[in-house]
């Protein structure tokens, strides 16, 4: 069941890199765009509006990789693991990353954020990089399970929802900061590490026209999953930790209950509906 | 078959968070079902307090009070939990959907190897101690049923308000104290420093009420109304990505796709258009109030109550209202 462990982190660094700067790999999916009608078709489909776009956390992963990247040098490179988009790796390309990567293979029809993420894993582990980020969910399932999970694969630590980042390349050391629900919190980290980045670490630069035409063209490598030591088994159906049993629509509201009267009746009545109908107050 | 059900009862500054007696209210319904026992996991450090209050609420509290647990570092914690977990084997394994539980509880599972749904507005689960969680994909335009397999413990985190607090959970929990379970070297993170938030509301994904504010406030001082509504009401005060985006707000108040999504039992927006992105904040809300002076506005769509009005005219007198028949209890 699944890969072993990495049992020890410091086989992974890559110092020799420190002195052309920065690794860095930014994991990134195409989503639906939060636009997108979403139905149920069925018990176990979806039917999804063909608008898409990348999942706006992993665009401030990829800002974060390259705002390193323009200060200590190195590369930026994104992955994906994606079937049929590879949108999203085109979109980094654009805004500056080096290279792309996708993952791909029939066999990972069906797998839950597990298996993407010993995948992921699967293909990081005997690169060279400095620091692994991603953003701190995807805008589809919500789950935010696959850069922890990334993390624990490979050993690493890892620190979710971030909002502010520094490196100390020297030192090998990443200083970031976390939301927490009172406030936030300050945290050291050594490097290698995996970050999920929030909304608030910067804002994901718009690409030039000219770079959206050369990422059209820019090459991606794919993977497969023979190369990468995995079998069928250990992705898709047959690896499944979570399985989806039934889609449904979302609960409905009963329709609003317009007040209609002047002001300020209107106030009294809403608190009483508040206190005797809702029970809320 | 394993014979407990176990909940992460959260703390904060020794204060057991609500969701925690939520969960462990969830626990004692389940273990009516199954037969097993109710056992809350306890980490931080100074928690004579937070062990008391959780008594009554479970049949065993696993006590691991220690300073190396305060602050929160997911290697601390991890390695503790798992080490427990693989000693006891409980079925289930149920946390908060906080900033901790959704830092820990994905790489605890990946250490586990076992199954974790995320971000759960509903779970049941049957005499064979299999559950089903139900959670929201797409932000909420899908909601999934989810069964795991059958690697133990099954792991969820659930948001609040999910389930209701057992009034009368009569239990008596015995206190296990735990030694901590760590091997120094492998705390690889340190956290160096801590900015509270201003003022002491709590955060808007753990307020019973928010009460927001989009930008139809206008100005970032009129928000003023709004703290002053919040007071009156114990409710936190959220607000809009547009204000976010204009600097008005901060970021961890914002309600919505890019924000957060909350589960209050009252939500109140006023001078909120109702856009998709925020919407899609608060479709687990229990009761959702919405003022705006455009009776066209898309946020009507989503609200139990509305007014067609100026919020400037009617938050304060909502406010006086309030107190008014709050004071007169």
């Amino acid at each position: 069941m699944g890969l072993p462990l990495t049992p020890d982190a410091s086989l992974l660094t890559a110092s020799d890199s420190l002195e052309v700067g920065m690794e860095i790999y930014v994991l990134v999916k195409q989503v639906p765009d939060p636009e997108a009608i979403i139905k149920v078709k069925s018990d176990l489909e979806l039917e999804i509006e063909n608008k898409y776009f990348t999942s706006f956390f992993d665009e401030i992963a990829v800002e974060a990789g390259l705002k390193l990247k323009e200060k200590f040098g190195g590369k930026v490179t994104v992955l994906t693991l994606d079937n049929r988009r590879v949108d999203a790796l085109r979109r980094g390309i654009s805004m500056g990353a080096d290279e792309a990567v996708q993952i791909a293979d029939p066999a990972f029809e069906g797998s839950d954020q597990f298996a993407v993420a010993r995948t992921l894993a699967a293909y990081l582990k005997d690169k060279p990089f400095d620091l692994i980020l991603t953003g701190r969910q995807a805008m589809d399932d919500d789950a935010g399970i696959v850069g922890p999970g990334v993390a624990e694969c490979l050993g690493i630590p890892h620190v979710h929802s971030i909002i502010s980042l520094e490196v100390d390349v020297q030192g090998r050391e990443a200083k970031v900061t976390r939301e927490v629900e009172n406030g936030k919190e300050i945290l050291t980290c050594p490097l290698p590490a995996l970050f999920t980045c929030q909304k608030g670490l910067n804002s994901p630069r718009i690409p030039q026209v000219m770079n959206v035409m050369k990422a059209m063209k820019a090459q991606i490598k794919k993977v497969d999953l023979a190369s990468l030591g995995l079998g069928p088994a250990d992705v898709g159906s047959q690896a499944l930790r979570v399985k989806v049993q039934k889609y449904l629509p979302p609960p409905k509201r009963p329709p609003v209950k317009m007040i209609k009267e002047d002001f300020p009746e209107n106030v009294k009545t809403l608190v009483k509906l508040l206190r005797e109908e809702a029970k809320v107050i | 078959m394993p014979n407990e059900i176990w909940v992460t009862a959260e703390q904060q500054g020794g204060k057991v968070k609500k969701i925690a007696f939520e969960l462990l209210s969830a626990g004692i319904d389940f273990s009516k079902k199954t037969g097993q026992e109710v056992a809350a996991l306890l980490l931080g450090s100074g928690l004579e307090e937070a062990a008391k209050s959780l008594t009554p609420f479970a049949d065993k509290i696993y006590l691991l009070d220690d300073p190396s647990f305060t602050p929160y570092t997911s290697d601390a914690y991890l390695m503790s939990i798992a080490s427990l977990l693989k000693e006891h084997q409980p079925s289930l394994l149920l946390g908060g959907a906080t900033s901790t539980g959704k830092d820990l509880f994905p790489r605890l599972a990946m250490h586990l190897q076992t199954g974790y749904v995320p971000d759960c507005t509903g779970l049941s689960m049957g005499e064979d101690q299999k559950l089903t969680a139900r959670r929201p994909l797409f932000g909420g335009k899908v909601f999934a049923e989810i069964a795991f397999s059958e690697a133990r413990p099954q792991m969820a985190t659930v948001r609040n308000n999910t389930f209701l607090v057992n009034e009368n959970p009569n239990r008596s929990a015995k206190i296990i104290p735990v030694s901590p379970r760590i091997d120094p070297f492998s705390v690889r993170k340190k956290v160096t420093g801590f900015e509270r938030a201003a003022g002491a509301k709590l955060d808007i994904t753990e307020a019973d009420i928010v009460v927001a504010a989009g930008r139809g406030i206008k100005a970032p001082e009129n928000f003023k109304i709004m703290e002053d509504l919040a007071d009156a009401i114990n409710a936190s005060v959220g607000t809009t990505r547009a204000t976010v985006d204009e600097g008005w707000r901060d970021l961890k108040d914002q309600i919505g796709k890019s924000g957060k999504n909350i589960s209050a039992k009252l939500y109140m927006a006023f001078g909120v258009s109702g856009a998709i992105h925020h919407v899609l904040g608060i479709g687990t809300c229990k009761t959702v109030v919405a003022v705006d002076t455009d009776p066209n506005a898309l946020i009507f769509n989503y609200a139990d109550y509305g007014i067609v009005g100026d919020l400037f005219q009617i938050v304060p007198a909502l406010t006086d209202e309030l107190k008014r028949v709050l004071s007169s209890e």
